[in-house]
């Protein structure tokens, strides 16, 4: 199965080249997408030897996973896999996420950091924050309680799953869309246990507490779209 | 005399409101039918204006004392969903520029079928 990660990068020229010579080995394509970065992130990403698709504008990581996943899905992908720029995702669990796609059990596939591989660094007040987030989705999203990660960034999906999942939120409410679709579809999905890597820089870029009053506005004001 | 004062106002903008209506109802920016409907609020409002003891009525009605008070709600709530039909209004200009950015990005790549399909989504 012809395989491709898409990252969405938003002003990272110094991590970018690390982050894909690392996913390189476990896919047979690499796209980043540039999300209007004003560093030369587009740049040392096709240096790196990726397939680099640039935003003329700041769009947010689920504009820029979407453009990466058309682009992908235009240049023949059979398999995709949406991982973070800022290396935090341990791309040596790609090969496990691929798994059963492979042996067709599944049509997407999740990566959770809380099945049981510790995640590196995070602090507790992410772990609230993801609480808060899992019992909004329940709740408000519908979305089964036996999701266990209900934020995560990497996923792995057919090229059929991704045509059924058009996801639509530009910013940080897309992974609790994409989940909703998922689980309100007959695509078959599973969970899989994946390593995080905290850094003070990946805290820094990443969400905070308060973005999750922003994820909830987000997908309200999308329900009236 | 205050309060004739402010009475004065209101209607004079009032009127002014009603004949701008039918101004371009004549220069046919808007139909006749607009036009109406628009003048029946200006005649309402100008009503309320010099008759405020009408508004205790509808404010009864409603179980609020007091005409003012009620006007006062119904403006805040009338304001509020203002602010939030701008808000889905921004929203979808939001999405209409990523859908453009998007092209932009991948002008170079051919057209292909394979694109999700925004047109039609998974029943939720």
């Amino acid at each position: 199965m012809r395989t491709i990660a898409i990252i969405p990068a938003y002003n990272e020229e110094k991590r970018i080249v690390a982050t894909v010579a690392s996913i390189c080995p476990f896919v047979d394509g690499v796209i980043v997408v540039d999300d209007g970065s004003s560093d030369a992130t587009a740049h040392a990403a096709r240096v790196a030897g990726a397939n680099v698709f640039i935003h003329a504008l700041n769009r947010g990581q689920g504009a820029g996973l979407r453009t990466g996943t058309e682009a992908a899905l235009k240049i023949g992908a059979e398999c995709l896999v949406h991982i973070d720029a800022d290396g935090q995702h341990d791309p040596s669990f790609i090969p496990a996420m691929l798994a059963p796609i492979r042996a067709r059990e599944a049509d997407i596939v999740l990566g959770s950091r809380f099945m049981g591989v510790h995640a590196v660094g995070m602090p507790f007040s992410r772990r609230m924050l993801h609480v808060a987030i899992r019992f909004f989705n329940v709740f408000a999203m519908g979305i089964p309680r036996r999701m266990t990660d209900p934020q995560s960034g990497m996923r792995a999906m057919t090229a059929d799953a991704a045509r059924r999942i058009p996801f639509t939120q530009d910013r940080m409410a897309h992974c609790s869309e994409i989940l909703r679709l998922v689980t309100h579809s007959d695509l078959r999905w599973v969970e899989v246990p994946i390593r995080v890597r905290y850094t003070d820089a990946s805290l820094a870029k990443g969400q905070k507490s308060r973005d999750a009053l922003k994820i909830v506005w987000q997908l309200f004001l999308g329900a009236f779209k | 005399m205050k309060h004739m004062l402010i009475q004065f106002a209101f209607v004079l903008v009032l009127f002014a409101a009603l004949f701008v209506t039918w101004r371009r109802a004549k220069q046919n920016v808007i139909s006749r039918i607009e036009a109406f409907g628009w003048s029946v609020v200006w005649i309402a409002a100008i009503a309320v204006v010099l008759l405020p003891q009408t508004t205790t009525v509808v404010a009864n009605f409603f179980g609020v004392g007091r005409g003012v008070d009620f006007i006062i709600y119904a403006s805040v709530i009338t304001l509020f969903f203002l602010v939030f039909k701008l808000f889905v209004a921004i929203d979808g200009f939001e999405r209409k520029l990523t859908d453009l950015v998007r092209k932009d990005a991948l002008k170079d790549l051919p057209p292909h079928q394979d694109s999700p399909d925004r047109d039609h989504p998974n029943e939720i």
